[in-house]
C-alpha cells in the first residue's frame, strides 16, 4: 500500500493539534478538534483498503468476490457517531460558556477564576505564600 | 461447602449482568423519572450499584485462578479466529470492578437528594458511567475496549459540567477536549494494531505481537494507545486536564472520577502492557525507563502541587495525580509484585480518596466553602469529619495498616533492589499528599496555622453545595470506605494476590510477591506530619529557619503554576510532548 494516506493521516492530525494549541475561538477549538478526528478516518479507511475490490455488500455479488474489510468500516461509523457525539456536547458548553461569561477566547476562560478578574493572576500559590 | 455451590453456579451466564443491569435501570429511569417519587431514583440507583458489587463478587470467586470467558451471541472463536466479541473476568478485573460498585453504591448514599428536582439526570448518567467501567474492566475486545472508553469519558463530560456554572464549564471543556484527542489517539492505535495482527480480541493480539518481532507498526500502536491511556491516568505531562476537572465537578461526581476513573486509564495500561504486549520485545525494554521514570516525576510533582493548593478539591485532584503515578511505576516494574501491587493499590487508593472527595463535598455542604484558609477553624463543631479526615490523610501518607498499605507494600517490595529512585519518590509522594492532607485537616478543624487576616477571602469563584441532608449521612458512607479499606484482611488480600496477578497477566507475570519492608511507610508517615506540623506552625518558627526554605522553594512553585495555566492550547502542545517522548523512548528500545 502506498504510504500517503499514512502521511495525509499524520499532517492532519498535526495540522489539529497546531490549530487546537494556538486557537482564540471556541467554536474554531471545536473545529480542530473535528480536524484530529479526520485523521482517524483517514488512517482506518486506508488500513482496511483493498484495490479493486467492492464494498462489502454481497447483495448484488457472489460470496466470495474481494471486498474491502468491513471491520474498519464498522469502526469508522462507530468513530462518527463518537465525533459527532463530542461536538453537540462540546458546541452545548460552548454555548453555556457565551452566556456566561460573554466572551469566546480561551484565555480569558480559565476554570477557578475569581468573578471580574483580569485573567493575569489566575490561582495564587496557596497556602505556602502568606501575603507579605 | 461454600466452594462446591460456587462452582455449580453458571457463572458464565452471570457475566454480562453487571453491565446489562445498570443499562437496564439506566432506560427505565430515563423513561418514568418524571413521573416517580423524589427518593426513588436514590434508592434504585443505590440498589443497582449494590447488586452489581455483589454479581462482579460472584463472577471474582468464581474465576479463582483462572478466568470467566463469555461470548455475545455465542459467538465462540472458531480454529482459533475470534469472530465475535467476549468479555474474559479474571479475578483482579472481578474485584476492582466489584470495588468501583461498591464505591458507586457509597456515593449514591453521600449523594442522597442531592440532585433533587432533576428528574433522575445524575443517577442516570452516573449508571451508565458504571455500566461503562464495568464493561471497561471485563471486555477482551480492544475496538469495545475503546468504546467503553469513550461511553465512560462521555458521561464524565456531562456529569463534570453539571452545575453549569462558568468554572465548571470551562473546566469541562479542558476535560473534554484533552480526553477526545485520547480517544483518537486510541482509535488510531488499534486500527495500526488490526492492520499487523488481523484481529481486536486479546489472546489473538497478543499472539500476532509476539510473532510481530521488532515491528514499527506494533511499536506505533502500542505507543498510540498507551498515550490514550495514560491521559485517562493523568501521567505527567498528560495530567493538566485533571486538576480542573475534579475541582470543578460536583463533589459525589469527584469521588467516582478520582477514585475509580483516573485509576481504570493505569488499570487498562497495565491489563494491554501485561497481558498483550507482554510477548513484544521491544515494549518490553521501552516500558520499564518510560512508565517508572513519567510516574516517578507524576508521584512528585503532583505531590508538590498538591501542597500548594489552598481549594481542597483541587489538592485532592493533584494528589490523585501524584498516587496514579505511583501505580504507574508499578506498570513499569513489570513483575508479579509490581503489578499486584498496583491492583491492590488501586482498590485501597479509591476508598481513600473517594472519601476524602466526600469530606470536602461535607465542607462544602455544611461549611459553604472549599477554600482551606477561610475555613480555619470553622470545623471545630464537626469533630467526626475532622477525625475521618486526619486517620485519612495518614492513610494517604502510607500509615501501615489496611489495603492501600498492602498495595504499597508490594509495590516498595517489587522496586526495593531493583529501581530504589522510584522507590524513593513514592516515598515523597506519599508524604507530600498525606502532609496536604493533614495540613488542610489541622487549619480547618484545630484552627491551627497563622491567621490569614485578608487572604481570607478564597480567591476563587464563590462555591457552595446544598445542605439538605443531615451530616450523618453524608458520614456514613465515607466512613463505610474508610473502614473497607482498614478491615479488609490483609491475609486473604496476600493469599489471592498470586493467583489473580498470573490469571491477570494471562501468565506472562509469574513468581512469588514479595512485601517491602515498613521503613518506607513509616518515613513517609513522618515526612507528612513533619512537613504538614511545618506549614501549620511557620510563624512560630524563627526566621532564620523559615527565610532559606522560603526562598528556595519560591521560584520552582512559581513556575510549575504558571505550568497548570488552565489553558486548552498549553495542554495540547504538552499532550503532543508527551506523545514524541513515549514514542522516542520506543524507536530506542
Amino acid at each position: 500500500m502506498s504510504w500517503l494516506p499514512y502521511a495525509v493521516a499524520a499532517w492532519l492530525f498535526a495540522v489539529g493539534l497546531y490549530g487546537l494549541a494556538s486557537s482564540r475561538n471556541l467554536i474554531h477549538l471545536v473545529g480542530c478538534l473535528s480536524v484530529c478526528q479526520s485523521a482517524t478516518y483517514v488512517l482506518l479507511l486506508s488500513l482496511g483498503y483493498r484495490w479493486g475490490s467492492i464494498a462489502p455488500i454481497f447483495y448484488d455479488h457472489p460470496p466470495g468476490t474481494p471486498a474491502v474489510d468491513p471491520v474498519m468500516q464498522a469502526l469508522v461509523l462507530t468513530d462518527i457517531v463518537v465525533g459527532a457525539t463530542l461536538t453537540a456536547l462540546l458546541l452545548v458548553l460552548t454555548v453555556q460558556v457565551y452566556k456566561r461569561g460573554g466572551t469566546l477566547d480561551p484565555e480569558h476562560l480559565r476554570p477557578l477564576r475569581r468573578r471580574g478578574d483580569t485573567p493575569q493572576p489566575k490561582f495564587r500559590g496557596g497556602a505556602e505564600q502568606p501575603a507579605p | 461447602m461454600m466452594a462446591s455451590l460456587l462452582s455449580a453456579w453458571p457463572a458464565a451466564i452471570l457475566v454480562p449482568l453487571p453491565v446489562a443491569l445498570p443499562l437496564v435501570v439506566c432506560a427505565a429511569l430515563l423513561a418514568s423519572a418524571h413521573l416517580l417519587p423524589a427518593r426513588v431514583p436514590d434508592i434504585l440507583a443505590a440498589l443497582t450499584a449494590v447488586a452489581c458489587a455483589g454479581l462482579c463478587a460472584m463472577i471474582a470467586l468464581h474465576a479463582g485462578d483462572g478466568a470467566v470467558d463469555y461470548w455475545f451471541g455465542g459467538w465462540t472463536p472458531r480454529d482459533g479466529v475470534a469472530l465475535g466479541i467476549g468479555f474474559s473476568v479474571d479475578a483482579a478485573s472481578g474485584w476492582i470492578a466489584a470495588f468501583i460498585a461498591f464505591l458507586y453504591a457509597c456515593t449514591f448514599v453521600f449523594a442522597w437528594g442531592f440532585f433533587g428536582r432533576t428528574h433522575g439526570h445524575f443517577h442516570i448518567l452516573m449508571l451508565l458511567f458504571l455500566a461503562a467501567m464495568t464493561g471497561f474492566c471485563f471486555t477482551r475486545d480492544l475496538f469495545n475496549l475503546f468504546v467503553w472508553f469513550e461511553v465512560m469519558s462521555v458521561a464524565a463530560f456531562a456529569l463534570t459540567a453539571y452545575h453549569l456554572e462558568e468554572s465548571a464549564i470551562v473546566g469541562a471543556l479542558n476535560f473534554t477536549v484533552i480526553n477526545s484527542l485520547a480517544g483518537f489517539l486510541m482509535l488510531g492505535g488499534i486500527g495500526l494494531l488490526y492492520a499487523r495482527t488481523e484481529t481486536l480480541d486479546f489472546a489473538g493480539i497478543a499472539a500476532g505481537v509476539a510473532h510481530a518481532g521488532h515491528d514499527p507498526i506494533v511499536a506505533g500502536g502500542f505507543c498510540l494507545v498507551a498515550a490514550a491511556l495514560m491521559i485517562k491516568g493523568a501521567a505527567v505531562p498528560f495530567q493538566f486536564w485533571l486538576a480542573d476537572a475534579h475541582a470543578v465537578a460536583p463533589s459525589p461526581v469527584s469521588v467516582i472520577f478520582s477514585g475509580a476513573m483516573v485509576s481504570l486509564g493505569i488499570f487498562g495500561l497495565a491489563k494491554l502492557t501485561v497481558a498483550v504486549f507482554g510477548g513484544s520485545a521491544q515494549v518490553r525494554e521501552a516500558v520499564p525507563p518510560l512508565l517508572i521514570g513519567l510516574g516517578a516525576v507524576s508521584a512528585v510533582l503532583g505531590g508538590w502541587m498538591a501542597l500548594l493548593q489552598r481549594h481542597l478539591k483541587r489538592m485532592l485532584a493533584f494528589s490523585t495525580i501524584s498516587h496514579a503515578g505511583i501505580m504507574l511505576v508499578g506498570i513499569g516494574a513489570l513483575s508479579a509484585g509490581g503489578t499486584g501491587g498496583l491492583l491492590v493499590y488501586v482498590v485501597g487508593h479509591g476508598l481513600v480518596k473517594g472519601s476524602l472527595f466526600m469530606i470536602a463535598g461535607i465542607l462544602l455542604a455544611t461549611r459553604a466553602s472549599i477554600d482551606e484558609i477561610a475555613l480555619r477553624g470553622l470545623g471545630r463543631g464537626i469533630g467526626p469529619v475532622g477525625i475521618a479526615m486526619a486517620v485519612a490523610g495518614l492513610l494517604l501518607a502510607g500509615l501501615p495498616v489496611g489495603v492501600l498499605d498492602v498495595g504499597s507494600r508490594l509495590l516498595h517490595g517489587a522496586l526495593e533492589h531493583t529501581h530504589s529512585y522510584a522507590l524513593t519518590a513514592c516515598v515523597i509522594g506519599g508524604a507530600l499528599t498525606g502532609a496536604a492532607v493533614l495540613r488542610a485537616a489541622g487549619r480547618i478543624f484545630l484552627g491551627l496555622g497563622e491567621d490569614p487576616g485578608d487572604e481570607a477571602g478564597a480567591p476563587s469563584e464563590e462555591e457552595r453545595e446544598k445542605a439538605d441532608r443531615p451530616l450523618w449521612l453524608m458520614l456514613a458512607p465515607c466512613c463505610a470506605m474508610l473502614i473497607a479499606d482498614v478491615a479488609l484482611p490483609s491475609g486473604w488480600i496476600s493469599d489471592i494476590a498470586p493467583g489473580a496477578v498470573a490469571a491477570f497477566s494471562r501468565h506472562t507475570l509469574t513468581g512469588p510477591l514479595n512485601e517491602g519492608p515498613a521503613s518506607p511507610a513509616w518515613t513517609s508517615v513522618a515526612g507528612a506530619v513533619a512537613l504538614a506540623s511545618y506549614a501549620l506552625f511557620r510563624h512560630r518558627l524563627p526566621r532564620v529557619i523559615v527565610g532559606p526554605i522560603r526562598a528556595t522553594q519560591s521560584a520552582p512553585t512559581r513556575l510549575l503554576e504558571a505550568l497548570h495555566s488552565g489553558l486548552i492550547g498549553d495542554y495540547v502542545a504538552w499532550l503532543a510532548v508527551g506523545l514524541a517522548v513515549i514514542a522516542g523512548m520506543l524507536a530506542f528500545a
